[in-house]
């Protein structure tokens, strides 16, 4: 069903288009050229973030804060194989999905490790790429307590996911 | 991060820092390549909607709810809010991001500092507000679940909560800060 959500939208959107006699052929070309300018505004900043990502996770930097953050993960009911996916999950979209692959491979895709690990996955969002983006084009540079709020927000949401596959 | 992880790899191995560095600059022209493929679609598909009124439809939809959250906006930057969370709820992240920006732009107002409805915007979208999983289903079925859409549910309540924690936060932290002069301290 999903399957047919996407390209009945778009026909929908192009039907319409042609309806109220939009120039659909401009628009498209239009949007492509749109598209070049703003990935030449936003590439500069992602492409330092996933050198830092990168930097972040090669280096054992993350390792030590795995070591740090596990105590204080499990007090909250979160899982010691999972602080790691917990960590990268606000840092690296691939990298968070690679490391649940591995999570199933390792102990199936119906365990409760699995289970959490995908509600986590499923239910965030890769917060420091969607801050660095969102905020690429515009000249407010300074988040204030924006991080820190989304951080939060999302370890709350881990904390729910692992409570939740309990009784779910 | 960057010069933390630098320093850490300079200490412990100091022959694969560059290399490393490398990696992540390629891994973002990857990535700068996919995404180029994703808004040129989404761009041009909001392009006919802008023209043909569609977006003008959805956001009177929603209006309501998001001149509530977004005080003081104008009517542009709300449509594209309504946009970017229609595609985010139907699980179109690639089409929201594009989306995002374009409601970003519109709420700028040219300073130094993120206004506090642009911190609300983006813990929206970073706390994520999707009806279904549907990548992470996927990737369950194909690895030989039972029931690989049995996450939808604790997902659909675990992203409320976050989101909800979030919008409280941020808001909290609004009234608190007014000119927004500290960072509250973090845990995460």
């Amino acid at each position: 069903m999903s399957a047919y959500i996407l390209p009945l939208f778009i026909l929908a959107v192009i039907v319409v288009g042609f309806c109220k006699r939009v120039p659909v052929y401009g628009s498209f070309v239009a949007g492509v050229k749109g598209s070049l300018e703003l990935l030449m505004s936003i590439m500069p900043y992602f492409t330092v973030i996933l050198i830092a990502v990168e930097l972040f996770a090669v280096s054992g930097l993350g390792g030590k804060l795995e070591e740090l953050l596990t105590p204080l993960f499990n007090a909250l009911g979160i899982p010691a194989e999972l602080t790691q996916l917990v960590i990268i999950r606000p840092l690296s979209g691939n990298g968070s999905i690679a490391m649940l692959q591995t999570l199933m491979d390792k102990y199936g895709a119906d365990s409760y490790i699995v289970r959490c690990g995908s509600v986590i996955v499923g239910a965030s969002e890769t917060t420091f790429y969607v801050a660095t983006i969102y905020f690429s084009t515009v000249k407010e540079k300074k988040l204030r307590y924006a991080i820190p709020v989304c951080l939060i927000a999302s370890l709350t949401g881990a904390v729910a996911a692992c409570a939740l596959c309990r009784v779910m | 991060m960057l010069a933390g992880g630098l320093i850490f790899l300079t200490v412990t191995a100091p022959q694969d820092a560059f290399s490393v560095m490398l990696t992540g600059a390629s891994n973002a022209v990857e990535l700068a390549l996919s995404l180029f493929a994703v808004y040129a679609v989404w761009l041009s598909v909001l392009e006919i909607m802008d023209k043909a009124g569609i977006s003008k439809a959805v956001n009177r939809l929603f209006s309501p709810l998001w001149k509530k959250f977004f005080k003081g906006e104008n009517d542009k930057a709300l449509e594209y809010i309504s946009l970017n969370f229609s595609a985010n709820l139907l699980g179109m992240g690639s089409a929201a991001t594009p989306m995002g920006i374009k409601a970003m732009e519109q709420m700028s107002k040219g300073g130094e500092k993120a206004s506090d409805n642009m911190i609300l915007f983006l813990v929206f979208n970073a706390t994520s507000i999707q009806l279904i999983p549907a990548t992470v289903i996927g990737m369950r079925a194909e690895a030989g679940s039972g029931n690989a859409a049995d996450i939808i549910l604790p997902s659909l309540i675990a992203t409320l909560i976050s989101t909800v924690t979030g919008v409280v936060l941020a808001k909290i932290c609004a009234k608190i800060s007014g000119g927004g002069k500290k960072l509250p301290l973090s845990k995460g």
